[in-house]
């Protein structure tokens, strides 16, 4: 049951409805989504709450209307405990601001009837071109109340009307909350660094230790960077659609305090076919930099666009959108505060000229306008943001060089932008999608450049040196920062299930830790958080080979009968080179694997040569398999997948959260993912203690 | 062990070879018929060690269109791809039929991938190397998919292009050799007449 109901002017609710059933409408007025979302307006439950927010924290007001059968909608309103929230606002008799003027929109299904309306059903068929999703009735209304927020602390009751044009009023009730701060509460934390292992959970961090620390007679003989932060917490991840979240989601919940679809970033799901007219909801780097002035980082071995750095700053359904993304960082930076972008991904920032007339000159650019964003005024009125342009001719790089960012294409020129001192921002993009992972480039940085030299970008920065980088650029600003430093390919090795891989990215990750911790100690208001936004693939650690590494080789096929458990696996002892990463992985008795939320695979235990196919890659290495479920045929061991498709999947497993710094004792405990949200925003606002 | 685990492998792909539509997000199905992998004709076939392109023909690979290492901008094209332009090429690739669907055009990867759904744009699963493929004329039915690696000559034509109705991107166009063309015609021909319903009589 959802808390909907319908009147006629003058007559009884319980009349009207009646009335309705009798009437045998072929489809029932109703209203059939209320955002922010709610249990009680989904189920009649008032709790829990989903939607929860800071004080002044803005979100949009969204329904969406399903009016009886050739009726339309001819005016609603948004209540927040029956108050409008579309009052005008008058002074001496001069009309000062209309909301309704400004930050409404209704949207319907103005596409052509003939592709957009299926005519048996006489349901949208959300077809390219058309405005709504598929399935709803041809009348439906999507209408909405742009950039609300309040201020005082509690639950609040949201409820929509809407009126026909024969005067029937339909109504829905949900709720929200305020969550309150708590003022001199002790000194604030004016940095927050949030480490996200993509995909990171307990097992990805006990294996880089056994790597690159060791252990002797039962006891580690040192601890990664992360292990030394002084309070740790359980995050439960599900997001709003699934116990198992993606990285979208799975990232931006914890910055936005709110739960997000997957594949959604900063905005809840709505049915309008256009992903950037989304109910929005606002960031914690847009929140802090409106109300603190705070900057912005953003820093990743992904492309940039990828969904766990575009779930700090974009407001997006659909994650795969690069032009638009990569637009709105820009184009938003006064509202995000952003200084720093530093990853992969320089496809989205090259000019694309082209049409289809005349060939136009080769630069690899994949900008494009199905894949931009132009908002409308409801949006651009309520949250001063850009409206954007499909522009896939524009030439980011050069925008971003004109708005005083210094730009470095490689690891010399990161260096080279601080040549002349810090520079007050910073745009790195090293290469053309994501950034070859640490195993290639550690390799390549002592000789072996075979796979860095096959990809084209054979100097790419490792996360640590990003990281210093970053936190120099970002420490300018008087008034603190927000900075977002990702190890992307932790989960996106796990996926492939390249063991190789993904523990030197949990490693790179941890070295990055290192610089932000011995940043925290010289700068003590800073908070340090070190989480994952989800557990990929199921990692275990399940023992170790019991053979040496020739014997390995020598029988890829061996499969378990070389898997040491409990005793037999003993303490695999990595040796560590003075780079900080292990000389090789392929040792006698190595750390083996399983994987729980594994896709087939052949598994021979051996390091592989190449990595496993990137198909965004401009010169993908043909000797790179196509997938796991490819890699080592005809030599490996037949693991049986237990997900379908050709990679390990994500899981619902609860994940560790580590924090350092000024009100790291606020994270301990489990607690969920939005929450983190909120104890920043009491730590960073309210104080500490 | 191995015996079981190809024959694990085979089925799926070829249940795969034999689906010639899948469904969109959206509920919008493409058709795009499929070749059987012993009916791709000789001509465009790849089959062990290629012999050398007849004279006057030059062979591009993927891997020579663009300089390495890229610069500090963007991709930029090779000495070698600029001397071939308006040039008779060979190619080696994988075909990726176009959605949606053409009965002219098609793109030539290196890699043997899909093109996702519009909406899905991070579907771009295409290499920016991917060679759009012209045929001179229509082949008057839909260029279906073609398993595996296949072989084209065509005249090359150096410059970033925008296909107007799939709005893909791509640097390099191929315009194939008439009997080339005479033999993708054939194969979609051939493919979407097995494609079509068969009645009872």
């Amino acid at each position: 049951m959802s808390l909907a109901s319908r009147s006629r002017r003058g007559l009884p609710l319980l009349a009207a409805a009646v009335l309705g059933v009798l009437a045998g409408d072929a489809f029932a007025a109703r209203i059939s989504r209320l955002t922010p979302p709610s249990e009680l307006f989904a189920s009649g439950e008032e709790a829990p709450v989903i939607a929860r927010f800071l004080p002044g924290q803005r979100f949009d007001l969204q329904a969406t209307i399903e009016p009886d059968a050739g009726r339309t909608i001819v005016h609603f309103d948004f209540f927040v405990d029956n108050q409008s929230t579309l009052r005008p606002f008058w002074v001496d008799g001069e009309l000062i601001h209309d909301p309704r003027e400004r930050l409404t929109s209704t949207v319907t299904e103005t596409g052509p009837a003939a592709t957009c309306i299926n005519a048996t059903t006489g349901r949208t068929t959300g077809a390219s071109g058309c405005a709504l999703v598929a399935g709803l009735p041809a009348n439906t209304t999507v209408i909405s109340r742009r950039a609300f927020s309040a201020s005082t602390p509690g639950v609040h009751t949201l409820r929509v009307t809407a009126r026909q044009d024969d005067g029937t009023t339909i109504s829905a009730t949900g709720n929200f909350e305020i969550v309150g701060i708590n003022p001199e509460s002790g000194q604030v934390a004016k940095n927050i660094v949030i480490f996200l292992g993509d995909g990171m959970g307990a097992a990805h961090r006990t294996a880089a230790r056994i790597i690159s620390r060791g252990y002797a007679q039962g006891k580690a003989k040192g601890l990664l960077a992360m292990d030394t932060f002084p309070h740790t917490g359980m995050v439960m991840t599900a997001s709003l659609n699934s116990i198992v979240t993606d990285s979208a989601p799975g990232m931006q919940n914890y910055v936005t305090g709110n739960k997000a679809n997957n594949n959604e970033e900063g905005v809840w799901p709505d049915d309008t076919r256009d992903a950037f007219d989304n109910p929005r909801y606002e960031y914690l780097s847009e929140y802090l930099h409106n109300l603190q002035g705070k900057s912005l980082g953003v820093v990743t071995t992904a492309d940039v666009f990828d969904a766990t750095p575009a779930s700090m700053a974009i407001h997006t359904s659909a994650r795969g959108n690069g032009t638009g993304i990569v637009d709105q960082f820009f184009d938003d930076r006064d509202q995000t505060g952003l200084a720093v972008l530093l990853g992969g991904g320089r496809k989205w920032f090259l000019p694309n000229p082209s049409d289809s007339v005349s060939p136009q000159p080769v630069n690899g650019s994949q900008r494009r306008k199905t894949n931009d964003y132009v908002l409308g005024d409801d949006i651009v009125n309520g949250w001063g943001v850009a409206r954007g342009v499909l522009d896939p001719e524009r030439d980011l790089i050069a925008d971003f060089r004109s708005a005083g960012f210094r730009y470095a294409p490689d690891k010399s020129g990161l260096d080279a932008a601080f040549a002349a001192g810090t520079p007050d921002k910073l745009l790195g993009l090293f290469a053309y999608s994501n950034m070859n992972v640490a195993y290639d480039k550690i390799a390549g940085r002592r000789g072996d450049t075979t796979v860095v030299d096959a990809f084209g970008f054979p100097d790419q920065p490792m996360l640590d040196e990003m990281t210093d980088a970053a936190l120099k650029v970002l420490s300018k600003n008087p008034n603190g920062f927000v900075a977002l430093i990702e190890g992307s390919s932790i989960d996106k090795q796990a996926h492939l299930m390249d063991t190789d891989r993904w523990t030197l990215e949990v490693i790179e990750l941890d070295r990055a830790i290192a610089v932000a911790k011995r940043f925290a100690e010289r700068n003590p208001d800073t908070l340090v958080l070190v989480t994952a936004d989800h557990e990929c693939s199921g990692a275990a650690i399940i023992g170790a080979a019991t053979v040496s590494a020739a014997t390995l080789a020598a029988d890829p096929d061996a499969g378990k009968s070389v898997v040491g458990i409990y005793e037999a696996a003993k303490f695999p002892k990595y040796t560590m080179a003075e780079d900080g990463y292990p000389e090789t992985t392929h040792i006698d008795g190595k750390m083996l694997i399983g994987y729980g939320a594994n896709a087939d695979r052949y598994e021979t235990w051996l390091p592989s040569r190449y990595p496993t196919r990137d198909t965004q890659q401009p010169f993908p290495p043909s000797q790179s398999p196509a997938n796991p479920n490819v890699r080592n045929e005809g030599t490996g061991y037949l693991v049986t997948g237990q997900v379908p498709g050709d990679q390990a999947a994500h899981t619902a497993t609860d994940i560790p959260l580590s924090a350092y710094g000024r009100g790291s004792h606020h994270f301990n405990g489990v607690f969920d993912n939005t929450d983190v949200f909120f104890k920043i925003g009491q730590i960073a606002i309210g104080g500490a203690d | 062990m191995h015996a079981l685990s190809v024959s694990s492998r085979l089925l799926p792909g070829l249940l795969l070879a034999a689906l010639s539509s899948f469904v969109h997000a959206h509920g919008e199905a493409i058709s795009i018929p499929a070749v059987a992998a012993r009916d791709v004709p000789r001509a465009l076939a790849v089959r062990g060690e290629l012999k050398a392109p007849p004279r006057g023909v030059a062979e591009l690979k993927f891997g020579e269109i663009f300089r390495l290492p890229v610069g500090p901008q963007g991709l930029e094209p090779s000495e070698k791809l600029a001397s071939l332009d308006g040039k008779r090429v060979r190619m080696v690739g994988y075909l990726v039929p176009l959605y949606p669907p053409a009965d002219d055009r098609f793109l030539l990867s290196p890699l043997a991938v899909d093109i996702g759904h519009e909406d899905e744009s991070l579907a771009d699963n295409i290499p920016p190397t991917a060679v759009m493929v012209q045929l001179p004329t229509a082949a008057g039915a839909t260029i279906p998919r073609i398993p595996g690696l296949i072989q084209l000559t065509g005249t090359l034509s150096v410059g970033s292009r925008e296909d107007a109705a799939s709005g893909r991107v791509s640097p390099v166009q191929l315009t194939l050799d008439a009997p080339a063309a005479r033999t993708l015609r054939r194969v979609s021909r051939d493919a979407a007449k097995a494609a079509e319903p068969r009645h009872r009589h």
